[in-house]
């Protein structure tokens, strides 16, 4: 199954009124690699993302998903295989109750209704959000509302993940358990993240983004190991190797 | 503004539940001939706004009161007329189940008086002909303050009519409009330029936002003359509802008339009545022994000495009545007090 | 005031999971629809004067009360809340309607006064009977009860997604009136409609922002146009016809018979 890969060529995208956000991104994802997505706010991380699922159409370049090149027609078919969490849960859970939420992208995928209680009920035991399938999404806490946003998620079977800093707003306590399940997660990962303590515990690989271009792109313990870099692209060294 | 069940009959509600009803599914359809898919979460969220907007008091400067928005114009402005009526009703569904904000029956009733003028009267027929999708101020701003106060006014006369029509409240039509109306104009009026102020501080920070809901907002398929035909129609259909009820309460009016006009004895009722009456409990037949006649006892024994005893009716039996019905209700609680009770120990 | 907008976030929360429980919250949503609306037609069916018959629809509230351990306090709370405006309207009916139709000893009751009371006893029949509905049963198991009883998928699809977010945005619209509070002087400040259109403005363009957000979240997962659900609704004969036959069957007595009188009769002997 090698066919889990991504690959982005010289991604552009410019706004409608012209500004650049992102300006000629290449990298490449392996199947099952853990990486991590770092730079300032307004970097171009969750623009890139968008575009990375088709959400908006970049300007230029070319994504490829696991062999699947990114194009209007295919968007589609690329966001079945890219698992997209957002920033805000909120955005996420928009159906009444955690239940209907996870069953959303199976139901969307056209499956059976035994397929699709497997699915959520398979979705939320990996990541321990089994006893809120019929809690209405408005009564969740921060933590169980982010697990229950990456069940929706999970239901759909993607190949590659994709999170927008899923640790924000998490108290300690679900921040570890946050980390816990991406650890183990076998998708291949890319997460956008401020926590580069969380970079450190989850991702072996880091790209860092600065001003709509890839800074750097290499093993976390190096890149953290460059103050000077660090320190260019707006971010800081994480609190554990400070001192 | 909202009606109550409490003021309403059933003919009456029933009666705008299928207008309601079928304005909804009218709606619903001339939706699903124009997909759209952002229209779902649009729809859902800007419910949730109008519905939190609500809560939020102002200060009217001058008076010493405090107002709300209705915003029933800004939905019809972003959403159209159709996902507007739609979904200011789900606002009054959730506002009528949660808060007890106008009753279950009378939902229809609300449902109509709130979303229909504004939806599908004001705002194509008014605030669309002045000012359009643009961006002019003093257009907006004429266009918001002559359609909300329309919409409320048609809202406000249409709840004098239900009322009126269901003869529970004893208020009399005249009465009712002169307290109504005004105090509507001056909502209206207020409302229309807080509108006026939301849209223009939309526009300022996202010009776009009118034009893109441009195409969405036109009252697609309907031609003006189609709407002004469906007015009329209301229009004979409520008269016609209204003059049945006159004529089948004619105590109800006939009172409240003597006692606009100063009169203090009222004419025996006599056979005119009863005929009447009579009359109608065929034409009524669907609720049988619909009753409006005054005091209690229903059943045919009653009727003749109901008959002779009006309006000094016989004692006997409605102070019983009443009698009974205190018996009655102690005994509902009990039922329930100890209906909770084994629930409670079966637990 | 964000007074409001604070009771109006505990009435939802006190709701939103409907705190009766038991036999009454596991019957199929559209039997209780039903009876709540059979009860609603029957009780404002009566005569404007009629007070004593309306007694005897108190055992429905009451028992389904009872039956799901929902508090009769609670319920009489929610009945009060909807009181002063009918009150108001109410008591326009003892001022134009002065014929006396009641004489009880000394105390003779006009026709304006029974109507007054009959108005009273309606209200809190009918709200009654709509609280307890929504106490014991859950918004959306209403909705799709709603849908299977014929309403259009794209209005229940809406009641949905409105309840889905009305928390969150009370909860910002809270924040917003909170903040303007801090900033002001006076014990409870009042907002200019100024004020009023520049924090609406900014919830309406939060709200456009969060449509978007939402949308592209439902096209991430596939979302083509249609909202599909899985929730199948299950009528029991047994339990949910047995529920609609008695409660219909009652309510239809209690129209048509004089059951106080009865009563009354019965108790007093012949």
């Amino acid at each position: 199954m090698s066919h889990h890969y991504l690959e982005v060529r010289d991604l552009r995208y410019a706004y409608p009124d012209g500004t650049e956000a992102l300006k000629g991104i290449s990298f490449r994802l392996e199947h099952g690699e853990a990486c991590a997505l770092v730079g300032a706010n307004g970097a171009g991380k969750s623009t890139m993302m968008l575009a990375l699922t088709g959400l908006i159409l970049p300007s230029g370049g070319s994504v490829d998903v696991g062999g699947t090149v990114l194009s209007k027609k295919t968007a589609g078919d690329v966001r079945r295989r890219i698992g997209f969490v957002f920033q805000d849960s909120e955005d996420q859970l928009f159906m009444p109750t955690v239940f209907d939420d996870v069953a959303f992208g199976p139901l969307n995928q056209g499956l059976s209704e035994p397929e699709v209680r497997k699915r959520v009920s398979e979705a939320l035991a990996e990541v321990g959000a089994g006893h809120l399938e019929e809690r209405p999404t408005y009564r969740l806490s921060g933590g169980e509302k982010r697990a229950a946003a990456i069940a929706t998620v999970l239901a759909m079977l993607p190949d590659i993940l994709i999170l927008d800093e899923p640790g924000s707003g998490l108290d300690p306590y679900g921040r570890r358990l946050l980390v816990h399940m991406l650890r183990n997660f076998r998708h291949t990962r890319l997460i956008a993240t401020h926590d580069l303590d969380l970079v450190l515990d989850v991702c072996p690989r880091t790209i860092v983004l600065h001003e709509g271009e890839v800074a750097a792109d290499g093993p976390t313990a190096e890149i953290f190991r460059r103050p000077d870099l660090l320190e260019r692209c707006r971010l800081e060294v994480p609190f554990r190797m400070q001192n | 503004m909202h009606m109550a069940d409490a003021l309403i009959s059933p003919e009456v509600g029933g009666a705008m539940w299928a207008v309601t009803a079928g304005l909804v599914a009218w709606s619903a359809k001339k939706l699903k001939e124009d997909p759209d898919e952002g229209r779902i979460p649009l729809m859902g969220v800007l419910g949730a706004f109008i519905f939190a907007a609500q809560m939020i008091n102002f200060s009217i400067p001058a008076t010493g009161s405090s107002g709300h928005l209705g915003g029933g114009m800004i939905l019809a402005a972003l959403l159209g007329p159709y996902a507007a009526f739609l979904t200011l009703a789900s606002v009054l569904v959730v506002q009528a189940l949660f808060f007890a904000d106008g009753g279950l029956l009378a939902l229809g009733c609300n449902i109509f008086n709130m979303g229909f003028f504004t939806c599908f009267v004001a705002y194509p027929l008014i605030y669309r002909l002045i000012a359009g999708t643009g961006r002019n101020r003093n257009r907006i701003l004429a266009a918001s303050v002559l359609s909300s106060a329309a919409a409320l006014q048609l809202g406000a006369f249409s709840v004098v009519l239900q009322t009126v029509a269901s003869g529970i409240s004893a208020l009399p039509f005249g009465t009712f409009v002169l307290l109504m109306q005004p105090i509507h104009l001056a909502i209206g009026i207020v409302e229309g330029f807080v509108t006026a102020g939301v849209i223009l501080f939309v526009l300022k920070a996202r010009p776009e936002v009118l034009e893109a809901a441009g195409d969405r907002t036109r009252l697609r398929g309907v031609s003006l003359r189609t709407v002004l035909a469906g007015l009329a129609a209301a229009a004979v259909l409520t008269g016609g509802v209204l003059s049945w009820f006159a004529s089948a309460y004619p105590d109800g009016l006939e009172w409240s008339i003597a006692k606009t006009t100063g009169s203090e004895e009222l004419a025996s009722p006599g056979e005119g009545i009863h005929s009447t009456l009579a009359g109608l409990q065929e034409k009524t037949a669907i609720l049988p022994d619909y009753g409006f006649r005054a005091g209690s006892g229903d059943d045919g024994a009653a009727e003749a000495s109901e008959e002779a005893a009006w309006p000094n009716p016989d004692m006997g039996t409605t102070v019983s009545g009443l009698a009974g019905g205190a018996m009655t209700l102690a005994l509902a609680g009990l039922i329930g007090f100890a209906l909770r009770r084994s629930a409670g120990a079966r637990k | 005031m964000s007074g409001s907008i604070e009771r109006n976030l505990s009435a939802l929360a006190e709701t939103s999971d409907a705190p009766g429980s038991g036999m009454v919250k596991s019957l199929d949503p559209r039997a209780k629809i039903l009876v709540t609306l059979m009860f609603v037609v029957a009780v404002t069916s009566f005569g404007k004067y009629e007070v004593s018959r309306l007694m005897p629809f108190a055992l429905y509230p009451a028992a389904m009360a009872g039956l799901s351990g929902v508090s009769p306090g609670r319920v009489l709370k929610r009945t009060l809340i909807a009181a002063p405006f009918i009150l108001l309207v109410g008591l326009f009916n003892p001022l134009f309607d002065r014929a006396p139709l009641l004489r009880i000893g000394p105390l003779v009751l006009t026709g304006g006064w029974m109507s007054f009371f009959s108005i009273i006893a309606r209200s809190f029949l009918a709200v009654s009977a709509a609280v307890l509905l929504v106490f014991t049963t859950r918004f959306d198991s209403l909705c799709l009860g709603l849908e299977r009883l014929g309403t259009p998928r794209v209005f229940v699809v809406q009641l949905l997604f409105l309840w889905r977010y009305i928390v969150l945005f009370m909860e910002e619209a809270r924040r917003m009136v909170r903040a303007h509070t801090l900033r002001s002087w006076g014990n409870r400040p009042k907002i200019s409609p100024k004020v009023f259109v520049s924090m609406t403005g900014t919830l309406l363009l939060r709200t456009l922002d969060r449509a978007g957000r939402v949308y592209r979240a439902m096209r991430a997962r596939g979302f083509e146009g249609e909202i599909r659900m899985l929730r199948p609704l299950s009528f029991s004969p047994s339990r949910d016809g047995l529920f609609l036959l008695v409660w219909g069957g009652y309510f239809l007595v209690c129209r048509l018979v004089n059951l106080p009188e009865f009563l009354f009769r019965a108790a007093a002997g012949p």
